[in-house]
């Protein structure tokens, strides 16, 4: 994490090696959560790929030489796909308000902003492809601390050093930031999101309102949980609380390009529009 | 046919692996009533985002040729499961199963994609 070359190569080096002592490993759930859920189960189709994962639960959190806990690793996971629900502890349900909750069931997956390239917002963005937290300087107490998302090649930025939020930030697709330490939790409070990104693939929605207070624990080597305390007012009757945890992938994988708007065909096979464009092509 | 297979660590870790979701649902696009194999000769493999696409001329039973358009995976998910932008090149014969899309004749969603050689590849595009 202090951006070391030669002390990435062997940090590396450790973890092929401490991994290749360790066979076998078990197999670890991507979720706390109960199961998403399943609107397609009945598709007789194979699973959609894998990203291959390295277990190394047994391994100690890593830490920086402050003692600070590194957050270094390319992680998969950490956040919802098909249902903001599946994140919240058994038996709840998501409070939504009457007109958000109408909203939802109105919404169809077609309309989804992510099938034509739109961001997926905070926290769903986590939950697609492979992503990392990289603290900016690397080689003191970061001032900055960004995510980049393999999926949709999104970033997020998030301030460390101590300044508040803005009176009035304009409302964005990730919100605005700001991040500290909480004994070894890193928590990152955000305002300033837009209203436009759909938390799911159910399309539960959310207003300007939204305040979300992540809580990320690296509870071991490879595992990173979050738990996200999200209020909005203006679609939900009360704060919630949503748990996910992402784990590490396999050693040497990095993140790859993913450039969505270079060849979308969405909408081609199944017709459907894209609601997003303005002013279609005649 | 080249074909490289992307084996990460392979004799030193036990992996394990979670399924990664994709673009879009399978079901808005395409029809799990419409199976689909068919064999035929590769014309391109788009090597793309948000989904690679391989294209297969297809010869009916009427003697007619029809250009197949198969979503699969996208790039970063495939080359995490064993394929490359060169694991099949044009004229390369194919057989794709998969499923037919809604509304769209010629246009499908590769499951799989197997070789002359016989070897099989996963192609699968959506998380089911």
């Amino acid at each position: 994490m202090r951006g070391v070359k030669g002390e990435m190569q062997m940090r590396r080096l450790l973890v092929v090696v401490v991994a290749t002592l360790m066979l076998p490993l078990s197999a670890q759930s991507q979720t706390q959560g109960p199961p998403e859920a399943a609107s397609d189960a009945a598709v007789p189709f194979r699973a959609g790929g894998t990203t291959p994962l390295s277990d190394m639960a047994s391994l100690p959190t890593p830490r920086m030489a402050d003692g600070t806990v590194d957050l270094w690793g390319t992680w998969v996971g950490g956040g919802p796909v098909n249902d903001m629900a599946a994140g919240l502890k058994a038996g709840e349900e998501l409070p939504m308000l009457p007109w958000a909750k109408a909203l939802r069931e109105s919404r169809t997956n077609p309309e989804d902003p992510h099938n034509f390239c739109l961001p997926m917002g905070v926290p769903r963005q986590a939950g697609a492809f492979p992503w990392r937290f990289v603290p900016y300087p690397t080689h003191t107490a970061a001032t900055h601390l960004f995510i980049l998302w393999e999926g949709f090649r999104n970033y997020r930025q998030i301030f460390m050093d101590g300044r508040p939020h803005s009176e009035d930030p304009t409302p964005s697709w990730f919100g605005e930031s700001i991040g500290w330490w909480d004994g070894d939790t890193l928590v990152i409070d955000s305002i300033g999101f837009n209203d436009k990104f759909w938390w799911d693939r159910a399309g539960t929605p959310h207003t300007e309102q939204l305040h979300i207070v992540e809580r990320w624990t690296r509870a071991n080597f490879s595992t990173l949980n979050l738990e996200a305390t999200i209020d909005d007012p203006g679609a939900f009757s009360r704060p919630f609380t949503v748990y996910h945890t992402a784990k590490h992938s396999a050693p040497g994988d990095e993140l790859k390009e993913y450039i969505c708007e270079e060849n979308n065909q969405f909408g081609l096979a199944g017709g459907h529009p894209n609601p997003y464009r303005a002013d279609p092509a005649p | 046919m080249r074909m490289t297979l992307g084996l990460f660590a392979a004799g030193l870790v036990l992996l394990c692996a979670v399924p990664v979701v994709a673009h879009h649902s399978f079901s808005v696009e395409y029809d799990a009533g419409k199976p689909v194999k068919v064999t035929g000769a590769v014309t391109k493999l788009e090597w793309t985002n948000p989904h690679a696409r391989l294209y297969v001329d297809v010869v009916g039973s009427d003697g007619t040729t029809t250009n197949w358009n198969f979503e699969m995976a996208s790039p970063n998910i495939l080359e995490r499961n064993g394929w490359s932008r060169r694991a099949v090149q044009p004229k390369d014969q194919v057989v794709v199963e998969g499923f037919g899309g809604r509304q769209s004749a010629n246009r499908g969603i590769a499951n799989s994609v197997t070789f002359n050689d016989g070897r099989a590849l996963f192609a699968g595009a959506p998380d089911r």
